[in-house]
């Protein structure tokens, strides 16, 4: 193991040459934090276990409310932030008026199939975009099937863009709450929302057996608290903690947080050269979200914070010892393929997936980012459901 | 005895004094070197100058730039920003801002008479210049553009964050408004026919001019023909600025655009794909130069789809043939 230390050493300092290099480059600066900033998102993923799925399958199955009540307070500690942020760049929010990039979608039927399809695909793939880079860096050979999935799946998504924009995009209303409300008043009501579903969430410690409440006194030495960086996993708490901090820091110097922009924009140069899709996807390239239009060059903010995240959650792994490669069946591979498809096309419908529309879109008071997160966790919930059930008639 | 009763002790010295005297030398140096500057003649100031007058209440700094989100997450301090989209177009007729709406955002950046406007934004000032345009349009007196503009400041080094100030709001009035600075479809059809000795100016890029493209890649197609106006001369914008964004000297852009005929003698007009870009070169020929010059913003999208008017497509390109 003294070799994978040294060796996660060697790649931390490898990020930090690359990201020294970038600089020199043409928007060099904003790389440069792209892939910094990937890097400490992908240890936080990793070390805190941060998915979608697990979490909401947790309760879901369990009733262990942890991990959901993680993404809460992400959502929480992010809408403040992206309200002071914001709050300097539109000083007074008028309708019809929205702050520039941020994932602020609009709100139509086809979001709501977006966001069922997604919940759907990560219930058979086992779990979001997001969480299957961090898996890559594990080792898990599940991932590249399922990433690929997703590029299908994309495509997928442009064929029938056109179709869906006239009947239901066009014309949607795109909601920025803080318009609507003012930033107090959006401030007062996410906040409430999320205390509310936070109280909903906490009845599963009941079910729990009382605490062990004789937990260790004293302060440990440091080395110790270094060690415990990285054995086992960070509590939830931590993990929902730093993706919302790291949401709301990130607006300041780049697009919101996503993570599908560029495997969305390569599937679209893919699918275009092959002449699979329409050459004008209608009205796609101007609404706010993971943009997927074609890009000029791989070094973009987007490609960087990917490569960074996959860094980043590598080192953790390797450093906590949990980079274990695993073969997969063949059943795997068509759970990832199949699974894939359902995250690319909801992703790609949807404008973005939990990262970029529910996290990044509801951060900002987007209606979208709402709708998109209640769709998919609903889709979450009927396919545990359905899991369960096919399980007890394959038991009984 | 306590450091306090130390302290009260303390008289002043002949060390204190010379402290004093330095301490006040110092604020004097640095008052003096922070003091605003005139306001340089032309119509371009330095990034050094800029630099210098960030507190001067006589200037107002503002930004246009092409790509939304640049001056929200950071501009040069102080600045103000006008969208190009919705605050310097009309929202409706294609056309520039109305005078009553240019009136009231003029008011809101907390732009007087005597104010300097200083105007920058990305791509080399693309959109600044044709904020200065559209500036010029409504007479206003004073406006400036920052040579170099977000790409030079950025190069530099120089200071920028994300806090949107706020002006104290003024009074401001449209005295005229000089539609001579506008170009329209019958003055460019005008000289396509033979019926006007002015020359025409077409700054996009070759492939364009030549009709081997209808629009540069990355960017929807807004005409149905390819190629140029009869009589244009071809010299793309960029071949006025620098490598750091700056206009080249007086003499070089003589040069450059005497080389494609265009010496001042006659009056010119300059045109692009949709008006804005044409304006940089409108801002070198006419504020640099001095020549006479109109900006045609309906341009190739307008003069490109215009029923009955004569093209000049070397490259034989038909739209929508395969």
């Amino acid at each position: 193991m003294r070799v994978a230390g040294l060796f996660s050493w060697g790649l931390l300092a490898a990020v930090g040459v690359v990201a020294y290099a970038l600089q020199a480059l043409p928007g060099g600066r904003t790389l440069a934090f792209a892939l910094a900033v990937g890097a400490v998102l992908g240890l936080v993923l990793q070390r805190s276990r941060f998915c979608f799925y697990c979490h909401a399958r947790d309760w879901f199955e369990r009733g262990n409310p942890r991990g959901l009540l993680a993404l809460v307070l992400a959502l929480a500690v992010g809408t403040v932030g992206y309200t002071v942020v914001l709050g300097s760049w539109v000083p007074v929010p008028t309708a019809g008026q929205l702050p520039a990039d941020m994932h602020i979608g609009p709100v139509s039927w086809g979001l709501v199939a977006a966001g069922l399809a997604f919940g759907a695909g990560m219930v058979a793939s086992g779990s979001c975009i997001s969480a299957h880079w961090y898996r890559l860096a594990e080792g898990s050979l599940v991932a590249p099937f399922a990433l690929i999935g997703s590029a299908g799946g994309f495509i997928l998504g442009f064929r029938t863009w056109n179709v869906l924009y006239s009947a239901t995009m066009a014309e949607a209303p795109t909601v920025w709450l803080p318009a609507h409300l003012g930033y107090g008043g959006a401030l007062a009501l996410q906040l409430a929302v999320l205390a509310a579903i936070a109280a909903w969430l906490w009845r599963g410690f009941a079910h729990e057996a009382p605490a062990n409440v004789a937990a260790a006194h004293g302060v440990p030495r440091l080395g110790q608290a270094w060690r415990r960086l990285w054995v086992g996993r960070w509590p939830y708490w931590a993990g929902g903690l730093a993706v919302g901090l790291i949401g709301a820091f990130v607006i300041v110097r780049m697009r919101p947080l996503g993570v599908t922009a560029t495997l969305g924009s390569a599937a679209r140069a893919l699918a275009q050269e092959q002449g699979w899709i329409p050459d004008r996807l209608n009205g796609l390239d101007m609404l706010a979200g993971c943009a997927t239009a074609l890009q000029a060059s791989w070094l973009t903010p987007n490609a960087l914070l990917i490569a960074g995240l996959v860094a980043g959650a590598f080192i953790a792994a390797l450093a906590s010892r949990q980079f274990a490669p695993r073969w997969p069946t063949w059943r795997d591979a068509g759970r990832g393929l199949a699974g894939g498809a359902l995250l690319g096309w909801g992703a790609m419908t949807g404008l973005g997936c939990t990262v970029g529309t529910l996290l990044s879109g509801g951060m900002a008071g987007a209606l979208s980012g709402w709708v998109f997160g209640a769709a998919v966790f609903l889709a979450v919930w009927a396919g545990v459901r359905a899991q369960a059930w096919q399980a007890r008639r394959a038991g009984g | 005895m306590t450091a306090a009763l130390r302290f009260h002790r303390h008289l002043p010295t002949w060390r204190d004094g010379l402290y004093a005297l330095a301490l006040g030398a110092a604020i004097a140096l640095c008052g003096t070197a922070f003091a605003a500057t005139p306001v340089p003649q032309g119509p371009l100031v330095t990034t050094d100058w800029l630099a210098q007058n960030l507190d001067n209440a006589k200037v107002r700094v503002i930004e246009v730039s092409v790509n939304p989100g640049l001056y929200e997450r950071s501009h040069v301090p102080g600045a103000v920003n006008f969208s190009w989209h919705s605050d310097l177009n009309d929202k409706v007729r294609r056309d520039i801002v109305g005078k009553e709406a240019f009136e009231a955002l003029l008011s809101k950046a907390g732009v007087a008479p005597d104010t300097t406007v200083v105007l920058y934004g990305d791509t080399s000032n693309w959109f600044a210049a044709w904020g200065a345009w559209v500036f010029d349009i409504y007479g206003v007196k004073d406006v400036k553009l920052l040579d170099g503009g977000r790409k030079k400041w950025e190069a530099e080094n120089r200071p920028l964050n994300n806090r949107v100030p706020e002006p104290v709001a003024t009074t401001y009035r449209v005295a005229s408004v000089n539609t001579q600075l506008r170009a329209r479809l019958s003055d460019a059809l005008a000289v396509a026919e033979g019926r006007s000795d002015a020359r025409l100016v077409d700054i996009r890029s070759a492939d364009e001019y030549t009709g081997k493209v209808f629009a540069p890649a990355g960017v929807p197609e807004l005409s149905v023909r390819a190629g140029h106006i009869p009589g244009a001369a071809n010299v793309p914008w960029g071949q006025a600025v620098r490598e750091d964004g700056t206009f080249k000297s007086a003499e070089e852009l003589k040069k450059l655009y005497a080389a494609a005929g265009i010496d001042g003698s006659k009056p010119i007009i300059t045109y692009c794909r949709i008006g804005e870009r044409s304006s940089h070169t409108w801002f070198a020929l006419s504020k640099i130069l001095g020549y006479e010059v109109r900006n045609y913003d309906g341009s190739w999208t307008e003069y490109g789809n215009a029923v009955g008017v004569p093209i000049t497509n070397p490259a034989g390109t038909l739209w929508a043939a395969k």
